[in-house]
């Protein structure tokens, strides 16, 4: 493949653009879906395809096709050198990269089972099985479950003579039960809502997973949501793990420090961040005892590679340090914009047809010390909740609002009354610097984020956030929309 | 873009007696990003994705790619047919559907627009760069151009071909601390006004600046056409699909012929003509019918797939998404018939309320309900005794968009139309009563 990636290469240099890559993606994925006894989807996609993108007098164009032909890459590279002088002519000043070794090199996700070696037949046999329990009561009106195989071959060619192929491998199963009465339509999920539990793993994930094992109290416990009291509204302890930590994580700290965002190039769309420039280092992000840190080189992370789509090499760094705001995430375009002489290597794009932009890295809250049952025992007043249901949160990334799918009052140090359709709001800075207490290693888990979408035309990324229990103080629940 | 009668000839041989069925995309699209008064983003793409379906005695499995050559094709469809061999027998799956006659719906296709190159996207956004300059204000978002055409076959005589093009023109201007935003969508580019869309922006975002904060609570709202937009496709996608309602999941399951909303308000989904006409069949090759969903607040109907109409011994409305899928039909071409007030006459008859530009990442909270969150934003401002008198910091509301639409005291008389998931058109909308748990600080 690099044979037919230096074309574009040896084009870029004969029109001496500033920079220019090709990436060549091959992409296969394979999806099962069983839903209330039925096969919902069975598919196995192979695409292939190649983006070139040049910085030509200090401005960006960007072309893709997925026609493999020699002919078309000349056309497609000639093509991205017209839209970049297109570009130039509205820029103010000329976008410089920062530096980075050129680097000629094989990187894979590492894997005990290669997933696609196994067969169809019995992935949807698990499917089936965890299906049929689901639907043991006549109110479950919905049962879904699903895995997902994702393997991305890359390959990464750069005027500055960065040679880099890598092997991104995904595998990623879960499912839901909705049960439905006149009132009420509930939900849960097993591992995690949004699809599922999603890391860079092989096969083996699937077989860690115990889908089986887990339906009967998923089936129950969407059941009891049915007659479970609304979450009470007010002021109490939260108490938040799991997929709902992460995405709390991935939406007010996450985008909040993307450097792209930051400087307003995602005002259009997604909006900007109040975490600004003018902050870092001094701005008191979270309590004392929260530390955030961005790694690429995370095992079982989504965004975990060897090197990013602007050829940088992988790294770990703090986005939070000590409640302290401490670092952003980065492209090669933006990292001087702060002063940094090199990228973070936060920048990749959603296969061969879109541009590389800056992404939230693997980003994950750091085990704190207290274990997780002491962490409920040492509560008062408060609620557990788990499982994200819906979130929103606004264009500077300050006033949120989450659903969870179930929620538990914890009364005295125990977990009491399951409540239904629990919320809460917050905004970020507030809501950080209100974390007290933060579980243990024990009980920390990396959380997949596979469906993470930024930029326009619109991409998506994966991500992971790792986290254990954890506390927040007084926060606003039980939000309605009517009394 | 690829001829999709070659791609198909070439499957169909290959699949000789296996009952199969294809969909192919292709697209060539082009999108220049600005921001800061710069273009900061500018890409291309042509691209093509077949998928195939293959049926036989019960079973069915599917695959797709992006390469069509004989050796790519032969290697799928050979992987296809032994993972077919291994699938459980389906009783409930449904066999392709035989050739359906498929009304002409209206030309959607500009050849111009589809092939604008990148200096002329950059020529337009620079005079809107200069008037920005010009004023003190920075100017950011969009303006993309493309065309998709879309085939549905199988090898029992369903055939079907759609070509349409696009372009969207989204413009959010900050002066200071005060933002306004427009956008306008077309089928042909030269019908967009482009400096309607700059010169709202840039006034919004002006009349914005320096926003007081006030409390959140129970306000009447004057909904601009892109924020009314937003509830109506959440009303869309949780509302009025066969399958939600099947599950017990919809506000209309079992209400149909009731009054579910304000007698202001008709739904209909329109694929053949309309502000939201586009593609006049759906992922099984069926003709997309006009649909009332609600007529003047009365619950007429919902969509239906083949799978859905079969389970409610009904026929398809022709909704589909493509087969297998988990989600059911969902109505994409969806618009509020227009009413008689003005935007002028509704600020003139509200004594307090706000007007809001548009939302940003709303989220569904409850399906039974349509209850909805979500923030304000690009413009929202208080109205007092019949003006507009001041901005206000954008606020978070959690409302049921099913309850909202049945406030509605009266609806604006000029539609506007967004892509979002399909198409939704809709006027402004003034309803009582509307629901704002939190502020935020900007």
């Amino acid at each position: 493949m690099f044979g037919f990636a230096k074309k574009a290469i040896e084009i870029a240099d004969k029109h001496n653009a500033d920079f220019a890559d090709i990436r060549i993606i091959e992409t296969r994925r394979q999806t099962l879906n069983v839903k209330n006894g039925e096969l919902g989807a069975l598919n196995d996609s192979v695409t292939l395809g190649f983006g070139v993108r040049v910085l030509f007098n200090g401005a960006w164009g960007f072309a893709s096709s997925d026609v493999i032909a020699s002919r078309e890459v000349e056309r497609v590279t000639r093509l991205a050198l017209d839209i970049a002088k297109a570009s130039s002519t509205l820029k103010n000043k000329k976008a410089r990269l920062a530096p980075e070794p050129a680097y000629q090199d094989f990187w894979q996700t590492p894997f005990i089972t290669d997933p696609f070696s196994i067969t169809a037949e019995k992935k949807l046999d698990l499917l089936f099985a965890v299906d049929k329990i689901l639907r043991k009561d006549s109110r479950i009106r919905s049962a879904v479950s699903g895995m997902n195989f994702i393997r991305e071959h890359q390959w990464h060619m750069t005027t500055e003579g960065s040679r880099i192929e890598q092997v991104l491998l995904s595998s990623g199963a879960g499912y839901l039960a909705l049960a439905v009465d006149k009132d009420s339509a509930q939900v849960r999920s097993y591992p995690s809502t949004h699809g599922g539990q999603t890391l860079s793993m092989g096969y083996e994930l699937i077989d860690s997973l115990d889908l089986v094992e887990n339906a009967e109290r998923v089936r129950c416990e969407a059941l009891a949501l049915l007659s479970a009291p609304p979450c009470p509204s007010g002021a109490k302890d939260l108490i938040i793990s799991g997929n709902q930590l992460a995405l709390q994580i991935h939406e007010s700290v996450g985008h909040a420090s993307e450097l792209d965002r930051v400087l307003g190039y995602e005002e259009s769309y997604a909006g900007s961040s109040f975490a600004t420039i003018e902050k870092l280092g001094k701005f008191r992000y979270a309590s004392p005892i929260v530390n955030l840190v961005a790694d690429a080189t995370l095992p079982g992370g989504l965004a975990t590679a060897g090197y990013d789509d602007d050829a940088v090499k992988a790294q770990r760094w703090h986005i939070v340090k000590n409640g302290i705001l401490s670092g952003y995430m980065t492209n090669r375009e933006f990292a001087g914009r702060i002063g940094q002489n090199r990228s973070r290597g936060s920048c990749r794009a959603d296969g061969h047809n879109n541009i590389p932009i800056t992404r939230i890295c693997n980003l994950s809250l750091m085990p704190g010390t207290i274990s997780a049952s002491d962490l409920i025992k040492d509560t008062k007043d408060g609620i557990i909740m788990e499982n994200n249901k819906s979130w929103s949160i606004d264009q500077k990334r300050l006033n949120f609002q989450f659903g969870c799918e179930i929620g538990w009052l914890v009364k005295n140090g125990k977990k009491t009354t399951m409540v239904k359709n629990p919320t809460y709001q917050g905004i970020t800075p507030e809501f950080w610097n209100s974390c007290d207490a933060i579980a243990d290693e024990n009980s920390w888990r990396l959380w997949g984020v596979a469906n993470c979408g930024k930029g326009q035309p619109p991409q998506t990324a994966m991500m992971c956030h790792g986290n254990s229990p954890s506390r927040f103080r007084k926060v606003k629940i039980g939000v309605k929309s009517s009394d | 873009m690829q001829n999709h009668k070659t791609i198909c000839a070439r499957i169909m041989r290959l699949a000789g007696r296996c009952r199969t069925e294809v969909i192919i995309t292709s697209a060539d699209s082009a999108l220049t990003r600005f921001a800061n008064n710069v273009i900061s983003q500018n890409v291309s793409n042509t691209s093509t994705d077949i998928s195939v379906r293959l049926m036989d005695r019960g079973r069915m499995t599917r695959f797709s790619l992006n390469q069509f050559s004989e050796v790519a094709l032969k290697t799928a469809f050979a992987a296809a047919l032994a993972s077919l061999k291994t699938q459980k027998k389906d009783p409930l799956l449904l066999p392709f559907s035989s050739s359906v006659p498929i009304s002409a719906s209206k030309n959607l296709f500009f050849p111009g627009t589809a092939a604008l190159p990148p200096d002329e996207r950059a020529a337009r956004i620079s005079l809107l760069i200069k008037k920005c300059k010009k004023s003190g204000a920075t100017a950011y978002g969009t303006y993309e151009n493309g065309a998709v055409a879309t085939t549905v076959a199988n090898n029992i005589g369903v055939n079907a071909f759609y070509k349409e093009s696009y372009a969207v023109y989204g413009v959010t201007v900050r002066d200071k601390d005060g933002f306004g935003w427009a956008e306008e969508l077309a089928s042909d580019a030269t019908q967009i006004d482009f400096a309607r869309v700059d010169r709202i922006a840039m006034e919004k975002a002006r009349l914005s600046r320096n926003p007081r904060t006030i409390k959140p609570g129970r306000y009447t709202v004057i909904l601009e056409p892109a924020a009314a937009a937003d509830l109506m496709f959440y009303l869309g996608i949780y509302g009025f699909g066969a399958q939600f309602c099947q599950e017990g999941q919809s506000f209309v399951a079992g209400r149909l012929g009731e009054k579910v909303m304000s007698s202001e308000i008709t739904i209909e989904d329109n694929a053949l003509d309309g502000p939201s006409a586009g593609m006049p069949f759906d992922y099984e090759g069926q003709p997309r019918k006009k649909v009332t969903l609600i007529d003047r607040g009365v619950a007429r109907a919902i969509v239906h797939d083949r799978k859905t109409a079969a389970l409610a011994r009904t026929t398809t409305t022709g909704h589909a998404l493509p087969m297998p899928n988990t989600s059911g039909p969902i109505p994409m071409n969806l618009s509020l018939a227009k009413g008689s007030t003005s935007m002028d006459e509704m600020i003139k008859s509200t004594k307090k309320g706000i007007l809001i530009t548009n939302f940003h990442y709303s989220n569904l909270l409850k399906p039974l309900t349509v209850e909805i969150t979500g923030m304000t934003r690009n413009g929202t401002f208080m109205i007092e005794n019949g003006r507009v008198t001041y901005p206000v910091k954008n606020m978070r509301f959690t409302e049921s968009a099913v309850d909202a639409f049945n406030m509605v005291e009266s609806v604006g008389d000029k539609p506007e139309t967004y892509l979002s998931w399909g198409r939704v058109s809709s006027p402004a909308l003034k309803i009582r009563g509307f629901n704002f748990s939190s502020a935020t600080e900007f």
